[in-house]
């Protein structure tokens, strides 16, 4: 007498088809949450304006501050208002075509729709201005971006990545009056002042979840 | 409290703690199950709506996986910033901006300061500099910001019923400007509410001198009118009165809730609160009498508290004064005759011979206050009575009143219904209000409005009013529109718009200027033309007035301590006439403003709606409040649908047994059970206008009382969250207490056992703790509020309040003392998450999504919470809360916008509760960093709940910093941790509440 059926002959097989998919499938989970990919580093998207950094902040030698000009006093480093732009582009460049669309937004009162590069999870609250206060340079997150022509993603910025600072944020400080600098590198002396710093970010939870 | 007979203790010489009846019937018993299942029965429930088989759960998991499969392989949304085109000056986006302004509030000005974030206003708090709010508020202001943002406010101007546009009503009232110039204005009436805005007062006098022929009408359903008129009798001319609780070491407050409803509340609070603060058993401390019908928040903090029918009020007086002018020699002049032989039935003799005998002993620090709800004759009584006791001038002083016209209320809305009826009005202005839902019954409004012209109504609504006249306007509010206020203290402050008005709306005063034809017609203008006409010249100054939030100077008369002209306030006592004893037959009903609703206008407020009543804890409803004993006499229990009926008008409501009700006097709040209040507030209470007559607006005896048979389900959280009688809100009396000053460690001892692991070291950097004082904590609910608006709290709605799903952070309990259920004393309790050191909830976390920070603070991950709610399970304080619905989703722009952009919008599925308001901690110490500190000065952060609290119950601080002033009060003798005996080392400690009884009160 037969108690199990002989479609049951094909379980082992089935079995391990089954385990095969699903360990693959965990496997590229994982490896994908860790990848850049997911943490959108690169993430380059197209700009309502051809703004470029490599020419205002890289070439012109502009300071970051001249636009983001409240970033040492905010938590959110602002995107200059058109008003910003038009300081000079009232009088340079002034009839270029590729500014079209900030000549609009200066005539309409209409914002120029940016698109966002950097984004942390809405539930982290990022305060610029605490970082900036400790001496932890635009560089450090945002990279070269004196050398990017279309800003992009340098960093992962996620949990992992900032807890590596927080918990040793010496190699990333600096002096106060070098925050914006994109090229500073820490004489002998600095260096060893630096590394003598008792500095720790927050690495409970409400330090940047509330 | 302790009268005659009132055994506060039992058998077993106990004192008993009991948070409703069906507790202290059967302490075991689980009623809150029983109770909310019957609501959960008769409402249809959301849950049951959306039940998932096994099958459908199987289909949609497979789909969830197959989608976050795709989700995690797409970019995700493209996100724009925009930035401003042209940036207002001041801006710093980011960071808030606060601008002073203030609100009006049953007659008096609160002063404000409001957050702005881009333009956005997100959070109310009081001005310190202005007088009558000193820096806290009350419950109504924060809920003002929910208000402004109410997407069912008015959006466009109505023409008999029909949109229309600002410029159509523009061009009609040019028409009828001019129509009505011709003939002087005759047949134009406006009927506003009273007011203490200086430019709506001038330019009531503007329109008057255009159109001679016109009538301004005032009336508010909840208003000062008696004690105008009092004032008018005892004086000779209406005066504001002022009081100052602060000087008073004895207060006797007849029928008056001075600390909630009754205008300038705040500050009283906060007055009387500083007389009664205990830094140690040496401190000296008021005492305060109270005898009313209802159980009010003012007579919940009384030390003897005499429930007495509001009719009899009137009597006690009278008996009190000529107890005061027999036994102590009080001189009352030619009164004296006007108050001998009054019956005292019902009155216990030591609530007239230990009351005169306490404020005969403090003349000059005295103080007798009647409520609003009393005739005049009491209220020029009690003039007379402060005047003979040495207290005016003192504790009491009268100035100008601004607005003498709210004196003659009722009868101004009756003549003008009268006038209305007879066809004599052809165009009726109403500016705020809604007089066809909430004037008199007797008046018929709503039908006399028929017979009118052309009727404009200015609300904020399109409410009851609004769908009898011709035109309806959308009011603005007072965040969006300029305007100005006079405080009683004489304090002038100019409101300021914070935005723009959302959906168009024009103000009072911007009506009131058209129509007396005003060039500038604008709220700027009018308001920059009062504050020069007051001699504020020059930009600075205006500048001054607006960044500052109150002028330099007083504008009042101050007028001292007044002559009474004891003729007339004889003459008024002696038309006094002693109603018939009340009877289960013969029952009193009592009108009273609602501690939320007021008189209905904010009765489309979702955080009032579900904020649990102060005394009922009843949410979402209101009811008819009896006494036990006289619910026994009745056969009534709470649930029960009752119908009350006097001279042919009827309302049906539901009962609630309420502890500490007067005998055969029946409690009705106002505001409640509109119909045409917005979706929220629709059909949500029992409307009790129907009974209110143009006669006996305040009480009436006379009321039938017939038992309908059927039941209706009410959401309360009286018993959400019992803690099993231990011993939690702990008192004494002040003798007891200077006797064993450290009376609250016996009662919670601190655990005996070791520690299960190495304790944490909180030794070093800034440690947080909170400290509650009992004593001074009056129940007024507004840290509720506050804490809602700061935090981003959800409603639930009634339903889910019945499952026991209320979502408030921060509770205030209500227990009530004694054995006696007719005569309990009360004590509050605010309870919000501990912050333990040894938080049993952290241990009990499978994914660590709660645990500590080295500040000692017990912090919450939201992203990382599974829902578990083994947290919730093991917190012997039961503060933590569930989102079991997403409450947050697709919720209206405007109400996204008062976010607080600092707290996480919660998801469904986490458990939340109160953080310390660890965005503000986060914030100074931002702001400490960019100043080059590394330490926080103590007062620097500041929580919500403590902010808005009107006597300063609460402190938050370091207690680390030994000098902090939450040290402080950590070092004080009455101090104690809650349920100290399970180890749990909260941060939140409490003073225990001291009571100062009469001795002599117990005869």
């Amino acid at each position: 007498m037969q108690i199990f059926p002989r479609s049951l002959n094909y379980l082992p097989l089935v079995a391990a088809l089954g385990v095969a998919v699903l360990g693959g499938g965990v496997t590229t989970g994982i490896w994908y949450y860790f990848s850049p990919k997911n943490t959108q580093v690169g993430y380059a998207p197209e700009q309502p304006i051809h703004y470029s950094h490599k020419l205002h902040a890289g070439e012109l030698g502009m300071d970051c501050r001249y636009c983001h000009a409240n970033i040492e006093r905010s938590q959110e480093a602002m995107i200059p208002p058109t008003q910003a732009c038009m300081g000079c582009h009232a009088v340079v460049k002034k009839d270029s075509p590729k500014l079209a669309a900030l000549r609009d937004s200066w005539k309409t009162g209409k914002p120029v729709e940016w698109v966002r590069v950097h984004r942390v999870a809405d539930y982290v609250f990022f305060d610029h201005s605490v970082h900036l206060a400790a001496g932890v340079g635009c560089v450090s997150c945002h990279g070269r971006i004196d050398q990017m022509d279309v800003v992009r993603q340098d960093q992962p910025l996620n949990m992992v990545w900032c807890l590596e600072c927080h918990r040793n944020p010496n190699p990333n400080l600096r002096p106060k009056d070098q925050i914006t600098n994109m090229t500073w590198k820490p004489s002998a002396e600095e260096a060893t002042q630096l590394a003598e710093v008792k500095l720790r970010g927050p690495q409970h939870c409400s330090g940047c979840h509330r | 409290m302790s009268t005659a007979g009132n055994k506060q203790e039992t058998s077993s010489g106990k004192r008993l703690f009991w948070r409703s009846l069906e507790q202290k019937a059967d302490p075991q018993a689980q009623h809150e199950e029983a109770k909310a299942s019957d609501v959960v029965k008769q409402t249809i429930s959301h849950d049951e709506l959306f039940t998932l088989r096994r099958r459908n759960f199987l289909g949609l998991s497979g789909a969830m996986a197959a989608l976050v499969g795709v989700e995690g392989c797409v970019r995700r949304p493209v996100e724009n910033i925009m930035p401003y085109a042209d940036m207002p000056e001041y801006i710093n986006p980011g960071v808030p901006l606060h601008y002073a302004t203030a609100t009006q509030r049953n007659g008096e000005a609160l002063g404000l300061v409001v957050t702005t974030f881009e333009g956005r206003p997100t959070k109310i708090e009081g001005n310190p500099d202005h007088p009558t709010s000193l820096g806290a508020t009350d419950l109504l202001a924060q809920a003002g910001i929910l208000e402004l943002y109410d997407p069912e406010r008015s959006h466009a101007p109505t023409h008999k019923g029909v949109a229309a546009s600002f410029a159509d009503f523009d061009a009609f009232v040019a028409t009828k400007l001019a129509e009505l110039q011709k003939n002087g204005g005759s047949g134009l009436r406006v009927l506003a509410q009273p007011t203490n805005s200086p430019t709506f007062v001038r330019m009531r006098a503007a329109l008057l001198a255009k159109l001679p022929q016109a009538r301004v009408h005032t009336y508010a359903p909840v208003s000062q009118s008696q004690v105008l008129e009092s004032t008018r009798i005892a004086f000779g001319q209406p005066t504001s009165v002022l009081h100052d609780f602060s000087q008073a070491k004895v207060v006797v407050a007849l029928d008056s809730d001075f600390m909630m409803t009754e205008p300038g509340s705040v500050r009283s609070a906060r007055q009387f609160a500083s007389a009664r603060d205990m830094e140690s058993a040496s401190g000296t401390m008021n005492r305060l009498y109270a005898v009313e019908p209802l159980f009010s928040v003012t007579g919940s903090n009384a030390d003897h508290r005499l429930r007495l029918p509001a009719q009899d009020i009137a009597r006690y007086a009278r008996a009190l004064a000529a107890e005061l002018i027999s036994a102590h020699g009080v001189q009352l002049g030619a009164i004296a005759p006007a108050v001998q032989g009054v019956a005292t039935d019902g009155i216990p003799e030591h609530w007239l011979k230990a009351v005169a005998s306490d404020l005969a002993a403090n003349t000059g620090r005295s103080l007798v206050v009647a409520g609003a709800r009393q005739p005049a004759a009491v209220h020029a009584l009690v003039h007379a009575l402060n005047r003979a006791l040495g207290n005016a001038g003192k504790t009491v002083t009268y100035g100008e009143a601004l607005d003498p016209t709210e004196a003659d209320n009722f009868a101004s809305i009756a003549a003008l219904a009268s006038d209305m009826a007879a066809g004599k009005v052809d165009t009726l202005v109403i500016l705020g209000g809604n007089p066809a839902h909430d004037a008199p019954a007797d008046l018929h409004f709503g039908d006399a409005l028929a017979k009118v012209g052309t009727s404009i109504h200015v609300s904020s609504h399109d409410e009851e009013t609004a769908a009898l006249t011709t035109w309806h306007l959308p009011r603005a509010h007072e965040l969006e529109t300029w305007g100005d206020l006079q405080a009683s203290t004489g304090h002038y402050t100019v409101q300021q718009p914070m935005l723009a008005p959302l959906w168009g709306g024009r103000s009072d005063i911007e009506v009131l200027g058209q129509l007396a034809g005003e060039p500038a017609w604008r709220g700027h203008d009018l308001v920059q033309a009062t504050v020069t006409g007051r001699g504020i010249n020059g930009e600075l100054a205006w500048r001054q007035l607006l960044h500052k939030g109150v002028a330099e100077q007083t504008f009042a008369r101050v007028l001292g301590a007044l002559e009474v002209r004891d003729g007339e306030v004889a003459g008024a006592l002696r038309k006094l006439t002693d109603a018939p004893a009340l009877s289960a037959s013969n029952l009193e009903v009592v009108f009273a403003a609602d501690a939320k609703m007021f008189d209905g206008r904010y009765a489309n407020s979702t955080w009032l709606l579900e904020l649990p009543d102060p005394q009922t804890r009843i949410t979402w409803d209101n009811a008819a409040l009896i006494g036990p004993s006289t619910a026994k006499e009745l056969g009534l229990k709470s649930g029960d649908m009752v119908r009350l009926s006097k001279d042919g008008a009827s309302v049906d409501i539901v009962t609630w047994v309420q502890p500490g009700q007067a005998p055969n006097s029946i409690g009705l709040t106002l505001g409640w059970g509109r119909k045409k209040a917005g979706s929220n507030g629709n059909g949500h209470g029992f409307d009790v206008y129907p009974l209110r007559t143009t006669a006996a607006p305040h009480f009436t005896a006379g009321v039938a009382v017939q038992k309908l048979g059927v039941t209706y389900p009410l959401s309360q959280v009286q018993e959400h969250d019992s803690m099993e009688g231990r011993p939690l809100a702990i008192d004494a009396t002040l003798s007891e207490y200077k006797e064993k000053p450290n009376f609250p460690e016996f009662k919670s001892p601190d655990p005996q056992f070791a520690p299960l692991w190495k304790m944490q070291d909180y030794s070093k950097g800034n440690q947080w703790g909170m400290n509650v004082d009992l004593n001074t904590c009056n129940g007024c609910n507004a840290c509720v509020i506050a804490c809602q608006a700061e935090n981003n709290v959800p409603v639930v709605g009634k339903e889910q309040v019945a499952r026991g799903r209320s979502m408030h952070w921060f509770r205030i309990d209500r227990y009530y003392v004694g054995d006696n259920e007719d005569t309990p004393e009360v004590a509050f309790q605010p309870v919000g998450c501990q912050h333990c050191e040894e938080a049993p909830c952290e241990n009990v976390c499978p994914v660590a999504a709660t645990s500590h920070s080295p500040e000692g603070l017990n912090d919450i991950a939201y992203n990382r919470c599974i829902g578990t709610r083994y947290c919730m399970n093991n917190c012997p304080y039961k503060v933590r809360r569930f989102n079991f619905l997403n409450f947050n989703q697709d919720i209206p722009e405007t109400l996204q916008m008062q976010k607080n952009p600092n707290v996480t919008v919660r998801f469904r599925g986490v458990v939340e509760k109160c953080t310390y308001c660890v965005q503000r901690i986060q914030k100074a110490k931002s702001t400490a960093k960019q100043e080059g500190r590394h330490w926080l000065r103590d007062g620097e952060v500041v929580s919500a709940c403590q902010q808005v609290c009107p006597t300063q119950a609460i402190t938050f601080g370091d207690i680390n910093n030994p000098k902090s002033v939450v040290s402080t009060k950590r070092r004080t003798d009455r101090n104690y941790a809650l349920l100290a005996e399970v180890g749990a080392r909260p941060r939140t400690r409490f003073l225990g509440k001291i009571r100062n009884p009469n001795p002599e009160m117990k005869s």
